[in-house]
């Protein structure tokens, strides 16, 4: 009987937390992973691991804070899987940038930025167009940025944990920075 | 020295990649020595650097971004719905 009880107090406080502040877990994770089935299996993962894991919570922390840690585990653990299978072999991409002697295409080279501080990013509106072109990279080199810029480790411990060649990961960084640029100059440059 | 310029002329493909690899990892003595002389001539890659670097800045700033609070807040009445079902 007793635990009959615990049990359903147990899902009626988890309820209670998914009505409080599955949204807020939602957008974040929609900010950190900028997909919206990755996003809401994130949080789905997350309430399920708090009713599993309840017994570690034991109200010490506050509950938000507790499901937020769990969250953003999740969200590194998607990120590291999706980056084992990273596609990079595609000359296909490239061929946008160059022409056939490896050199830019002249409406593909580089021009200079008017602003190139780097203030930009405290332009609500410029953040809404980086935030767009960070949504449209495939998804192993977007969490390739992740991992990069997220734990500021030097390239080469990242390598090691995730079991790939340096080589392999700056490539995908570079394909990565290839295609932002080209978006924002899109997007946000010629405006 | 028409090998010699071979050995030390980039083309724009491989000067980008040296460009992003330099923000990750210490370039060799002929990598630095052939990027820049290539960015020295080239002016497209000369933007290149520039905005690579920028992007560093924003991409760092964006991602480091820890504050929950500032984030766009979305609601999902479905997920919502969706996970009080399972549970």
């Amino acid at each position: 009987m007793q635990n009959v009880m615990d049990s359903t107090n147990l899902k009626n406080t988890v309820k209670c937390w998914v009505e409080l502040y599955s949204d807020n877990l939602y957008s974040w994770a929609l900010h950190k992973t900028s997909s919206k089935e990755t996003a809401e299996d994130l949080v789905q993962e997350t309430f399920m691991a708090a009713v599993q894991s309840f017994g570690k919570f034991e109200g010490k922390s506050n509950p938000k804070t507790w499901l937020f840690a769990i969250l953003n585990n999740k969200i590194n653990d998607h990120h590291r899987g999706n980056f084992r299978n990273p596609t990079i072999n595609d000359n296909s991409f490239l061929q946008v940038f160059f022409d056939q002697h490896d050199n830019w295409k002249p409406e593909e080279a580089p021009k200079q930025w008017e602003d190139e501080t780097g203030n930009l990013f405290d332009d609500a509106e410029f953040q809404k167009a980086f935030e767009y072109c960070l949504g449209k990279l495939p998804d192993g080199w977007f969490s390739a940025v992740q991992l990069k810029y997220l734990e500021e480790k030097n390239g080469e411990l990242i390598c090691q944990e995730l079991g790939i060649t340096p080589t392999n990961f700056w490539q995908i960084l570079h394909r990565a920075k290839l295609q932002l640029r080209k978006c924002l100059e899109i997007n946000w440059f010629k405006k | 020295m028409k090998k010699l310029m071979q050995i030390l002329m980039l083309s724009c493909r491989k000067a980008s990649e040296l460009i992003d690899k330099k923000s990750l990892i210490k370039l060799s003595w002929k990598e630095n020595l052939q990027l820049n002389m290539h960015t020295a001539m080239c002016d497209g890659c000369k933007a290149y650097q520039k905005q690579s670097l920028v992007l560093d800045n924003i991409l760092h700033k964006h991602v480091q971004s820890n504050d929950e609070s500032q984030v766009t807040q979305l609601e999902n009445p479905d997920l919502k719905n969706k996970i009080k079902s399972k549970l």
